[in-house]
């Protein structure tokens, strides 16, 4: 039979909550694999809490939990854990992003879950990662950012840094994670073994730094990585320009200088020897800024872009975030897309960064509530009644929140 | 026998250069798979001269291209697109990132590839993807950074905006690549699906980071709006960066953590003081705030003295740290985060680290960024059986070229 996507077939128990984690089993779900989310009994997972909000559902939560089954379950209570443990024996991939050591001490340490089950691949993803010094200190994105030498190279040279209002570096290693994950699975379907994966977010950003360490290190220090406001560095013209309504970036190789000073009726530029080459254009930058600026001054931003465009300068407009989402390019390729919960409604998120030509069409996936899927995990994986799955929801090893009237549960593969 | 890594015995035809591309075969390196660069005559791959250079050798391209093997070709001569179709057979993964239809336009397409190899993979990686409107525009990192909405997110509200001095979305969609590409073999082993082709962006790839700004403002029906707000967030507070009694500290106190903080500081009086009480309270007085928590952190006597207050109260703080301190950091050396390789010409430097760890493999950091052409020979008698002479005579027909070391 046609497999529904690539994962089919493959069962994931999910301990992540917040960002990092959740990214990677997301794509897993949206790839076909059953997700099972393991929420800590009673609240689950933090983002449940998180902005925005619509009848009693996070649009937060939504985003990055569609597709997966919601298990709630007490598992500092032996029963809850002998639970888990059973589940563990039945799935492929155990994944989990608490502070380095924590799923050790709650009894699901690699070695014990190993035993259990010699094929299971296991994935943490921690800030600093599952080793050093600084594995221990508690960390969200901008933590490992800092360490990381990135958030020092954005800003003003003379001015504090900033930070970006988005979690790139959490979101960033979930995909690090899946392609770990991936490689692990391809191995484990050759050879039977599993293994155990340390991603952390640390490791991610830095794995960002394309020039920085190496010309830093290869120059001896010559070349000293620094923040430089809106404009690159190291090259020229490279960066943003104000324009009548707005900001266009722009990135000018050597090969666009010439038409640049076309677009802008200055072909007097083009060959100046002042201007010819990149480290000149580097050394003039405040000139060339200046020269681009009192071009664009008399044009909006999107008439200026479509005279860039016209030769080939590379160029884009700097779209706030309800511009980008309605933009004809993200919009036909759905880059954002609508989806529907069933509690909260209609929603835009993302869309799939993978794009398989095998399987052109998202599958149909909702977001769970909260341990909805109790009683379908423990009676199919567990080997729990019906009856017994109730007795423990009572006692609080497992937890489910009542569905709202009018919503159906989502009927099981 | 053992394999090597968890891609041992995968064959990669890597027609990328710059950056995104080169990210995703390097990774695939790192993993045992074997890459065969194809590189462009006469100069090859473009970064080869991109800074820190020394000796002729660019650290630039050291750092994407180790491992690889490099075979240097005119892909418009008849001879050279022969070679590289017969290449296509013997490899399980073909991936680019020339602009989009540049490729099919080489008679590299998709179903000319398929047809060649129907068990390949193909993996395309452009700015903004295959198809849609800004399809054909040319693209870089910070121009899909731009139309993702990202730029627009990073600096002062009434300032323009700032851009990051690295390219996290060229690696980023690398990453992405790798993911598909994994899955896609994954597909074909598991399922006897045969190849299939792939479509991955910056655009895709950056706009994928939108963890709160698309569903809150779609949500909300535009009430939140995202927004720069400097250095400091502008939905949750603390979290920002804090000018200290040296430099900068990032800090990140949520929910729970405000009367963790407050107790750090030795300022309970503020846990439950109106102003502050409640994430909504602290963004509505966040100068106030922030004023709080700087002048504390002035009555200090060193950043590192603040550090240890926080960290042994468990908030999430951090220096920020420069590229050079970042390099010098026990716990990034500890993990080798930063790595020292050895190339050839270029000598010893410094290079980010393999950011996917694997408990049944180390990385083997004895491989080599190659030479333009230095495989051209290896690669064709392995797998084309064409003897040596053959190679000559492209090499001198100029078919195919090599850099003589």
């Amino acid at each position: 039979m046609q497999p529904q996507h690539i994962l089919e077939g493959y069962r994931v128990l999910d301990f992540t909550q917040f960002l990092a984690g959740p990214t990677t089993t997301r794509l897993m779900a949206e790839m076909g694999a059953e997700v099972i989310k393991v929420e800590l009994a009673p609240a689950g997972d933090p983002t449940h809490l998180l902005p925005h909000r619509r009848a009693g559902r996070s649009g937060y939560y939504i985003q990055q939990n569609r597709g997966k089954k919601s298990i709630c379950v007490d598992i500092r209570n032996p029963k809850g854990l002998a639970l888990i443990k059973e589940l563990v024996k039945s799935c492929d991939v155990l994944l989990e992003n608490f502070s380095p050591g924590a799923i050790g001490r709650l009894g699901l340490g690699w070695e014990v879950v190993h035993a259990l089950n010699p094929e299971l691949i296991m994935c943490s993803v921690s800030a600093f990662g599952q080793t050093g010094p600084l594995s221990k200190l508690p960390g969200f994105d901008y933590i490992a950012m800092a360490v990381s030498g990135v958030m020092d190279m954005i800003g003003d040279p003379d001015q504090p840094p900033y930070f970006p209002m988005l979690g790139i570096g959490d979101v960033s290693a979930g995909v690090h994670a899946l392609a770990a994950i991936n490689a692990a699975l391809l191995y484990r379907y050759k050879t039977g073994r599993g293994q155990y994966i340390d991603i952390s977010l640390l490791d991610s950003y830095f794995h960002s730094h394309e020039i920085n360490v190496q010309a830093y290190s290869g120059s001896k220090g010559k070349i000293q990585p620094k923040r430089s406001g809106h404009h690159h560095y190291a090259a020229a013209p490279l960066g943003l320009f104000r324009c009548r309504d707005g900001y266009l970036f722009m990135v000018v190789m050597a090969r666009q200088w010439g038409p640049l000073c076309k677009a802008m009726g200055r072909d007097d530029l083009a060959d100046n020897p002042n201007y010819d080459t990149n480290l000149k254009r580097v050394e003039r930058r405040a000139e060339i800024v200046a020269i681009i600026e009192d071009w664009l001054r008399d044009y909006d931003r999107d008439d200026a872009l479509r005279i860039l465009e016209d030769m080939h300068v590379p160029v884009a407009p700097v779209l706030s975030v309800p511009e980008a989402m309605e933009h004809p390019h993200l919009l036909e390729r759905e880059v954002v897309r609508t989806v529907y919960d069933r509690g909260y409604g209609a929603l835009q998120i993302p869309g799939i960064p993978l794009r398989f030509s095998e399987f052109p069409e998202p599958l149909d996936l909702q977001a769970p509530y909260l341990g909805e899927h109790n009683r379908e995990v423990m009676t199919t994986l567990a080997g729990v009644t019906a009856e017994e799955v109730a007795v423990l929801e009572s006692g609080g090893v497992l937890h489910a929140e009542a569905l709202p009237q009018g919503v159906d549960t989502v009927a099981s593969a | 026998m053992a394999p090597k890594h968890v891609l041992d015995g995968y064959r990669v035809l890597d027609f990328t250069q710059y950056l995104a591309g080169p990210a995703a075969t390097n990774l695939m390196v790192q993993m045992g798979a074997e890459v065969i660069k194809l590189e462009i005559g006469p100069h090859g791959e473009p970064v080869r001269n991109f800074p820190y250079c020394r000796g002729g050798r660019s650290g630039y391209f050291i750092q994407q291209n180790r491992g690889k093997k490099s075979v240097c070709l005119d892909p418009k001569h008849p001879e050279g697109l022969a070679i590289i179709r017969r290449l296509l057979k013997h490899c399980d993964v073909f991936i680019e990132n020339f602009a989009p239809g540049v490729i099919a336009r080489l008679g590299l397409g998709w179903e000319e590839v398929h047809q060649i190899n129907p068990n390949l993979i193909m993996c395309s990686i452009s700015a903004f993807g295959q198809e849609g409107p800004l399809a054909s525009h040319p693209g870089f990192d910070y121009i899909a950074q731009a139309y993702a909405a990202v730029s627009d997110l990073i600096g002062e509200p009434d300032r323009a905006p700032s851009m990051p001095m690295l390219a996290f979305g060229d690696v980023g969609t690398g990453v992405h690549a790798l993911t598909a590409v994994g899955y896609a073999l994954l597909d074909r082993e598991r399922n006897g699906a045969g190849g299939q082709w792939l479509d991955i962006s910056l655009l895709d790839s950056y706009f994928h980071y939108h963890e709160v700004s698309v569903q809150a403002y779609s949500a909300s029906g535009g009430r939140i709006t995202p927004q720069r707000s400097g250095s400091h967030h502008y939905a949750v507070g603390p979290t920002g960066i804090f000018k200290a009694k040296e430099g900068h500290l990032m800090i990140l106190a949520l929910l729970h953590q405000w009367p963790i903080l407050c107790r750090a500081m030795d300022r309970e009086d503020l846990i439950d003081d109106p102003r502050f009480h409640d994430n909504d309270a602290r963004m509505t007085h966040r100068e106030a705030m922030i004023g709080v928590i700087e002048d504390w952190l002035q009555s200090l006597s060193s950043d590192a003295a603040a550090l240890a207050i926080l960290e042994q109260a468990r908030i999430p703080c951090a220096p920020i740290l420069s590229v050079p301190e970042a390099m010098a950091h026990p716990h990034l050396i500890e993990r080798r985060t930063v790595r020292t390789i050895e190339d050839r010409l270029l000598g010893t430097f410094q290079i980010p680290g393999m950011p996917l760890r694997f408990s049944k493999y180390e990385v083997d950091e004895n491989i080599q960024a190659p030479l333009l052409g230095e495989h051209n020979a290896e690669v064709l008698k392995q797998l084309l059986l064409c003897p040596a002479e053959q190679v000559s005579d492209w090499e001198r027909r100029r078919v195919l070229y090599a850099k003589p070391v």
